[in-house]
């Protein structure tokens, strides 16, 4: 009897949080989901009766999407380039700082964490002035070297990179934290017997360091990889998309296509691809940390 | 004994959670009803304004209680970027406000989503919503298919914005007056050296290669709503504009500068096409301009119609006070409360009584914006058009950017507007 009861208290605690995650997560991706295979439309939403439901047409006409397959790929570039690029740098800039030793290096970790806490669209509205092909910052340094004037937005390939190089500068400090958190659960020993051992630092940072600090960078490139996949504030403030359509990513064209356009069913079947992709991504990630042997 | 203690417990959960929902609706029920029932001789109206004019409705509504006592006036304000989500939410939970103002070009999508309320039975009752009394025009877009969902409120037009010394520089002492003309003007004026350019290309204006395509001939939609996009008339407007861009008479890539800052000075763009609101802010920030500047009616070729825009005062269908609303619509139809309203914002009253008024008719630049309104005509009022104009600003970027053939490019366009029609 006791132990029934006992069994039975723990969900109370947790069932605000789980009817919260149903109400507001659950039942919205279900919604969703059924949404995908209508035609809903603005007058839909004022009057159900006007939807109706026309199957699988929505996911094959977004499949066949010019503008959304280019989409996908303008996805894959960030991915690709910026999930590796936000694991070096925050690991670098992690094991720097817990490498210094003087207070200074404190004061550093605010810097870079910064980034991470300012509003977005104050940080957009600011790099724009500094991508500004007239009287940007950057364009005024290359111009002091007598470099031609690059044009950071303006350009389809070089946008691109424009905005990875910002969405990096934004993802560092939270994954900073991260591995400084990861590393300094290392044990000191570890470290001093290696160093009986003769071991260089580099042989230090390799053997020890980078293997114990697995998880952390499991954790860090699935987080990080299904928020590039989710790519969506930095296009929609500094690009909108352009120019021709190669910083649309996949998360802005659904956006486009729900909110501006109202094509809420075609927006739908879109968001399912992307969330279908997202959970394919993620399990393969997984299967790949499981091989590793442990320590 | 535990279990009864936990019954008590998940009992007094329930009555907590059960009295807090309750208190919960009730305040969310007093939100919307508080204020008729408090009172119950004065009925309140909700109005949602959007944009910088929406700052100054809360005058005009003071005014407005003055002389109806019995109505109170609540006036939001929204941006106009946020503001179409913010009514798709309207619509979708049917709560909303009593007026809205509705931009010209999204009435078709909310009047198909029957969320606008159709005033043709109070015209009898309320003679100022007549569409006798504003310009045909803009009568045009308050109408969805045989209901009237709306009544012009301001209206713009577009018309030419130039430098009248640098014009004069390049042997132009009157503003550009055919097609041949502008075009001739853009590249004297873009050959005045490096980083100077002729004329501003906004290609993220919706209405500006719909609008040469008229002034060329072209109908945009055929019969059965047919589009139009591939014939001789639309393709040579877009041929025409991007000649801007390919001789170097507007910059291909977006300068990063304002225009008025482009406009002032050395004149890097001395040459613009806009709406009524940058005569204030030419005047605003750049006052040295004085006498430097005017405003002309568009160069023609076979005409010169311009776009035709501006916004409309609907009633929201699921309003509850229907009598109120009407009255406060047909108070902002008032010639005179008209011109008060353009004294306060710079927009253009849509009542043609308020244009015989003197501080229109006295005035350049208000003068030149009365004349092309004869000669304005609002976008086709299909609910599609939106995903049109965006297409069609998709592949015009194709042309003057990609460097794609003007008719293949078109062909594609049209063949996507079919699309989307017949959805």
């Amino acid at each position: 009897m006791k132990g029934t009861i006992n069994k039975k208290i723990p969900y109370l605690f947790i069932a605000p949080a789980l009817i919260l995650l149903c109400l507001f997560s659950l039942f919205p991706i279900f919604v969703a989901l059924i949404i995908s295979f209508t035609d809903i439309d603005l007058a839909g939403l004022a009057d159900w009766s006007t939807i109706s439901f026309i199957g699988i047409k929505n996911y094959l006409d977004v499949l066949s999407d010019p503008i959304f397959l280019k989409s996908i790929l303008n996805t894959l570039f960030y991915v690709v380039f910026g999930v590796p690029l936000v694991i070096v740098c925050s690991l670098g800039i992690a094991i720097l700082i817990n490498y210094g030793k003087a207070p200074i290096f404190k004061a550093f970790r605010a810097v870079f964490y910064m980034p991470s806490v300012t509003n977005v669209v104050a940080v957009a509205v600011v790099w724009s002035y500094l991508y500004n092909p007239q009287f940007g910052l950057f364009n005024y340094i290359l111009g002091l070297f007598n470099i031609p004037a690059v044009p950071w937005l303006q350009d389809p390939l070089m946008a691109k990179i424009s905005l990875i190089a910002l969405a990096l500068w934004r993802a560092i400090g939270v994954n900073m934290i991260i591995f400084l958190a990861a590393l300094q659960g290392i044990p000191k020993t570890y470290y001093e017997a290696a160093q009986l051992d003769g071991a260089s630092d580099w042989k230090q940072l390799t053997k020890i360091t980078i293997p114990l600090l697995r998880y952390a960078i499991f954790f860090v490139s699935i987080t990080t990889m299904i928020g590039w996949l989710q790519f969506f504030e930095e296009p929609f403030i500094m690009t909108d998309g352009g120019p021709l359509d190669s910083t649309t990513s996949v998360a802005l064209f659904i956006y486009r296509n729900g909110f501006q356009l109202s094509n809420f069913g075609y927006a739908a079947a879109g968001s399912f691809i992307l969330f279908i992709a997202i959970i394919i991504v993620t399990l393969i990630q997984f299967r790949l940390q499981k091989k590793e042997v442990d320590y | 004994m535990k279990n009864t203690l936990v019954k008590k417990a998940g009992k007094k959960v329930a009555a907590i959670a059960l009295i807090g929902s309750v208190i919960f609706s009730g305040a969310l029920a007093g939100c919307s009803n508080n204020e008729s029932n408090a009172d119950s001789d004065k009925t309140t109206i909700n109005v949602w304004g959007m944009g910088e004019e929406a700052k100054s409705l809360p005058k005009i509504a003071e005014q407005f209680e003055k002389e109806n006592p019995e109505i109170d006036v609540k006036v939001q304000a929204i941006p106009w970027d946020t503001a179409h989500d913010k009514l798709l939410t309207a619509v979708a939970s049917k709560k909303g406000p009593d007026v809205v103002q509705m931009g010209t070009t999204w009435i078709p999508e909310f009047a198909s989503a029957n969320a606008l309320k159709d005033l043709t039975p109070h015209m009898e009752d309320y003679p100022e919503l007549q569409a006798s009394n504003f310009f045909e025009g803009s009568v045009e877009t308050t109408k969805y298919e045989d209901k009237v969902v709306g009544v012009p409120w301001y209206v713009d037009s577009r018309v030419l914005y130039y430098r009248t010394d640098l014009l004069e520089e390049v042997g132009y002492k009157e503003a550009p007056n055919t097609w041949e003309e502008l075009r001739d003007a853009a590249k004297k004026l873009a050959e005045r050296g490096e980083g100077k350019y002729g004329i501003s290309i906004d290609t993220k204006e919706q209405t500006l290669g719909f609008m040469f395509a008229r002034q060329n001939g072209s109908m945009l939609l055929g019969e059965g709503n047919k589009p139009l996009f591939n014939e001789k008339e639309f393709v040579e407007a877009v041929s025409y504009l991007n000649g801007f861009f390919e001789d170097g008479s507007t910059p291909k890539q977006d300068l990063g500068i304002d225009i008025v800052q482009a406009f002032k000075g050395e004149g890097i763009l001395p040459m613009f096409i806009s709406g009524p609101w940058m005569v204030k802010l030419i005047n605003d920030q750049a006052p040295e301009l004085e006498g430097k500047w005017a405003t002309a009616v568009l160069p023609a070729k076979e005409s010169n119609l311009s776009a035709l825009g501006g916004s409309n005062l609907s009633i929201f269908e699921y309003t509850k006070n229907e009598e109120a609303a009407l009255k406060f619509l047909a108070y902002m139809s008032k010639p005179e409360v008209q011109i008060e309203w353009k004294e306060m914002t710079n927009s253009l009253p849509a009542n043609k009584k308020s244009w015989g008024d003197k501080s229109l008719q006295g005035n350049e630049q208000y003068k030149t914006f009365g004349e092309q309104m004869e000669n304005s005509q609002a976008m086709p009022v299909i609910k599609e058009w939106e995903e049109i104009a965006q297409t069609f600003l998709t592949s015009f970027e194709k042309i003057y950017r990609g460097g794609e053939d003007v008719q293949k490019e078109m062909d594609a366009f049209n063949k996507k507007a079919q699309e989307i029609l017949a959805d």
